[in-house]
């Protein structure tokens, strides 16, 4: 009997933290939709503002290179073995890769879901209305440009990153290289997003089976 | 001391003085500015619009607006006001009005020469031109495989091919040597307008040789910043700035070493107009550098209109229409994605 209740207990626990790791998964979720919007409109006026320092002429989307080129960025899905489910698909960008080897310059923004579920398990509180003010300060912060001092990068990168921008010539404004490293971390935001949306579908699906064994269990 | 302008320049220079003045009283003013930084939609914008000057170039475009469209449409404005004023000048104010459209014109050839680098269609390109800046053979940029073919084929008769010479004509046509073409091209400009004003004397040498010397030192700070951690070298940075302005030459040298932002400022500072310009910053920081070289250069530009009898109040009135402009594509950018908060960030008030 005694038995029988710990087994019970221990099941109940165990659907508890399903539970609970559905719900963190789905706040992180939700965290980062917001980065991610105010990213992107923090990198759309740097755009504009860009064009209106260097000219629409200068930045223009008749400007962008057609002739074939291999990409800059690309984005590795491989298959891992999740915390519920089998063969859960797991993203990671690689950034900036050299044209020459293939080699990723900057190493692989590989995410991990824990980490993220980590952070988000200490109690919060989470700003929907005021992201879009708080955030766009703390990109730039983190922009390499607003402070004019070299870049603690390494220089493959930098060279790639100018690279890019030097469809829109050599000597480009840093308000345009601001908007590169704005749409650069909303990337990176997109492959995080993806990745937790995973584990929440995954952690979703646990708690829908948790939930029908237990009608089963009570039928 | 001044010539005796006052006695000869209506004779030739004095109806389109007083078209120039005309225009001028157009500009939008600073309740204008406030209407539409409170529209919430494009629509509202050229429905603003349509009560000024600017309304006859928008009222028939069918919404939904783009923020180009209103672009495009407030420049033909500028166009067929310039146009007018070209027909209508005699020697020497023609050859004025027609330097004032080379810095479009060497633009328009760097655009149509990156273009083709990146296999872009060349109407396409066409399109994107600016139209102060179009010539005839323009469309046969896209033939040129090199610097010396490009000046050879089309540039040789137009009026940048003065500013040709043997040492770009010799590169081949990468997207370095297209940037350092576009600034040399530039720099060879300005001097040649400026040598130019200093021969027309008089009123027009005085306020055009402040004007045009403010233009330079800008294009040296801001090639200085927008060079720091690039491939340019320190060399091909000081070949690249005017031998002319308040920096020419001691602020060059030491512009030509900077590495980050702060150096640049400390350079500006030692130049007492400049101080004030760089106060408005905060260390570290060159997003609002812009906009408060745009706002000297309006203080300098309405200046000019104080002074009459000369023919800087052409090139100022070119010039605050263009910042009008700029300002109202900033409006319908910050309307458009719904980021009205940042509106104040680059608009400059002429009036």
């Amino acid at each position: 009997m005694e038995d029988q209740d710990k087994a019970r207990t221990s099941e109940n626990q165990l659907e508890e933290e399903n539970v609970v790791t559905f719900l963190d998964s789905m706040d992180a979720y939700l965290t980062l939709i917001d980065s991610l919007s105010s990213t992107l409109r923090q990198g759309w006026l740097e755009l504009a503002s860009a064009r209106h320092s260097m000219g629409a002429s200068r930045i223009s989307s008749s400007l962008f290179d057609l002739k074939l080129h291999s990409a800059a960025t690309s984005l590795r899905v491989t298959e891992d073995d999740g915390k519920y489910v089998m063969n859960q698909p797991h993203f990671t960008l690689c950034k900036w890769a050299s044209s020459d080897d293939g080699k990723c310059c900057s190493g692989e923004a590989k995410f991990d879901g824990d980490e993220l579920q980590k952070k988000s398990v200490s109690p919060q509180l989470r700003y929907r209305g005021t992201s879009q003010f708080d955030e766009p300060q703390e990109i730039q912060e983190k922009s390499p440009t607003s402070n004019g001092s070299p870049l603690s990068l390494d220089s493959p990168v930098q060279k790639q990153r100018h690279k890019s921008l030097s469809v829109f010539g050599t000597l480009v404004s840093p308000k345009l290289r601001a908007a590169q490293f704005s749409f650069e971390t909303a990337l990176e935001t997109i492959v995080e997003i993806a990745n937790i949306r995973s584990s929440m579908l995954s952690a979703f699906d646990q708690v829908q089976k948790d939930i029908e064994s237990i009608s089963t269990g009570e039928q | 001391m001044y010539g005796f302008e006052a006695m000869t320049f209506n004779i030739h220079g004095g109806y389109l003085e007083a078209i120039v003045r005309g225009h001028r009283s157009g500009l939008l003013t600073a309740a204008d500015y406030n209407n539409l930084c409170q529209c919430e939609t494009l629509d509202d914008i050229k429905m603003h619009l349509s009560a000024t000057e600017y309304g006859p170039y928008l009222q028939n475009e069918p919404s939904p607006l783009h923020t180009t469209t209103i672009v495009e449409k407030c420049t033909l404005k500028l166009v067929d006001e310039y146009k007018h004023m070209l027909c209508q000048a005699t020697e020497p104010l023609s050859t004025f009005l027609e330097y004032i459209t080379y810095g479009h014109m060497i633009d328009n050839v760097v655009l149509i020469v990156t273009g083709t680098l990146h296999e872009r269609d060349v109407q396409e390109l066409l399109e994107k031109c600016h139209p102060l800046g179009m010539f005839d053979s323009i469309a046969t940029l896209a033939v040129a495989q090199n610097m010396r073919e490009l000046y050879r084929l089309v540039l040789v008769d137009t009026p940048l091919a003065p500013y040709f010479s043997e040492r770009i004509t010799s590169e081949d046509l990468d997207d370095m040597n297209i940037e350092i073409m576009r600034n040399t091209l530039y720099k060879a400009y300005l001097e040649d307008f400026y040598q130019f004003c200093q021969k027309l004397g008089g009123a027009t040498s005085e306020i055009m040789s402040d004007l045009l010397a403010f233009e330079a030192d800008r294009r040296a700070v801001n090639i200085t910043i927008n060079s720091i951690g690039t491939e340019l070298t320190r060399d091909d940075r000081k070949k690249l700035y005017s031998n002319f302005g308040l920096l020419y030459p001691y602020g060059h040298e030491e512009l030509a070493v900077c590495e980050d932002i702060d150096q640049v400022r400390a350079v500006m500072e030692k130049y007492p107009p400049y101080q004030s310009i760089f106060a408005k910053m905060s260390y570290g920081e060159s997003q609002m550098l812009d906009k408060a070289f745009y706002e000297e250069e309006v203080k300098r530009l309405c200046l000019a209109f104080e002074q009459q009898f000369h023919y800087g109040v052409f090139f100022a009135y070119m010039r605050l229409r263009e910042q009008e402009i700029r300002n109202l594509m900033w409006i319908s950018e910050c309307v458009a994605q719904n980021q009205k908060s940042r509106v104040h960030d680059s608009v400059v008030f002429i009036f």
